[in-house]
């Protein structure tokens, strides 16, 4: 091999290394890449859409396990009327002690407080004060079970009965009554 | 032996020399290399193109999936709230406490020479429980054994219900007036008792995190 022969091998090897470069940076890399990124992206969104199906499969289950509670919370929330509760509770529970016999009732407002627990951040508790001034003991316990078994969502938090100076027979009675109301 | 000659010696070596150049050979090779480069390169568009086929297929399946994922999770969100929501209310409306049945209980214990004036009581979850005031008078030869019968009375009566339950004097005084009771006048005693119980379910507490124990190095 002469000196001529040598100097074109080794141009020959550079043009090759050349060529090789050539092709793995511009031609075959960047396929390569791209081939790499859309797997990439199928799996992700293949990830994805099992996860997806779980998560309908789940809230179909959900769905039907939850009957019962929407069912029951919509009864819960149809005890609230609409309107503010200033203007429809104190004519209802009016009604409802004129139906039980007492009579002269008077409700008030005393406070609203939203409610502490984090579930019933929709509901607010209001406080009433309620007085009665002429109540028969007997018709006062009867229009008070009756009272805590059509409202679920109220609660006596203090009751005072005194005996009235005017008639005996006669009660004078405050009731403190606490009520949980969606606040729509 | 006959002698050959050759004439076309040097035409015939500058030929092979030809044949040989490493220049050639080179290109030659370099030819063939570039060639299986072009067809890897076409082999792996080809993939590429199918593997993007492919991509536009899942994607086309996620596109009509992600609106009802959306929704379920939405849905699954807003039933749970409402589970959370019953849940509460309903833990709430087990809790409370009902006057009416205590009101009878307390009645049933009012014998005809005990007269109750007032009644108060509070029912606070968060703080003592029930807590309930009677006054009342007591008639009889012994108006302070009346007032206890009474006070032991409203303990059975009421602690069939609530077992631990306290009933308390909190007054019990002798007055000077006298009433008639079965023809006889009997001497009065005022009182005021104290009756506490706690009915509300104690809540659970939350088992705080435990702290990792520091290892203690030797």
């Amino acid at each position: 091999m002469n000196k001529e022969q040598t100097k074109k091998i080794i141009l020959g090897a550079f043009c090759l290394i050349g060529l090789l470069y050539v092709y793995f940076t511009f031609f075959i890399g960047p396929l390569h890449k791209s081939e790499a990124a859309i797997n990439a992206k199928i799996e992700d969104l293949q990830g994805k859409i099992a996860s997806s199906k779980s998560e309908i499969a789940k809230a179909a289950r959900l769905e039907e396990n939850a009957h019962a509670a929407t069912d029951h919370y919509e009864a819960l929330r149809k005890l609230t009327p609409e309107g503010a509760p200033i203007a429809w509770f104190p004519p209802k529970i009016k009604t409802f002690l004129a139906e039980q016999h007492i009579d002269k009732a008077t409700a008030r407002l005393d406070s609203t407080t939203p409610s502490k627990e984090k579930e019933l951040a929709n509901w607010s508790r209001y406080t009433w004060s309620i007085d009665l001034p002429q109540a028969d003991f007997v018709t006062l316990g009867k229009a008070i079970a009756a009272l805590e078994n059509s409202e679920p969502l109220l609660s006596i938090k203090k009751l005072t009965i005194r005996a009235s100076a005017e008639s005996p027979q006669l009660q004078q009675v405050t009731l403190t009554l606490s009520t949980l109301i969606d606040i729509k | 032996m006959p002698l050959q000659l050759n004439l076309l010696h040097e035409q015939f070596a500058e030929q092979r020399q030809r044949k040989r150049d490493p220049l050639k050979l080179t290109m030659y090779v370099g030819i063939g290399i570039a060639a299986l480069f072009i067809l890897n390169y076409l082999w792996t568009g080809y993939r590429v193109l199918e593997i993007k086929s492919r991509l536009a297929q899942v994607e086309h399946d996620w596109a009509k999936l992600e609106p009802k994922v959306t929704a379920a999770q939405k849905r699954a969100e807003e039933l749970n709230a409402t589970i959370g929501t019953t849940k509460a209310l309903d833990g709430m409306i087990d809790a409370r406490f009902y006057w009416a049945p205590l009101l009878q209980t307390v009645a049933r214990c009012v014998t005809p020479n005990i007269q109750l004036t007032t009644l108060e009581g509070t029912a606070d979850q968060e703080a003592k429980g029930v807590v309930i005031v009677l006054e009342g008078m007591a008639a009889g030869s012994e108006p302070r054994a009346v007032a206890e019968d009474f006070r032991q009375m409203l303990l059975e009566q009421v602690g069939k219900e609530q077992p631990a339950l306290k009933v308390e004097f909190k007054t019990l005084d002798d007055l000077d007036t006298s009433v008639p009771v079965g023809g006889n006048n009997a001497g009065m005693a005022h009182f005021t008792l104290g009756v506490e119980f706690n009915p509300f379910p104690t809540p659970t507490p939350t088992p705080a995190e435990r702290k990792p124990r520091a290892r203690k190095e030797e």
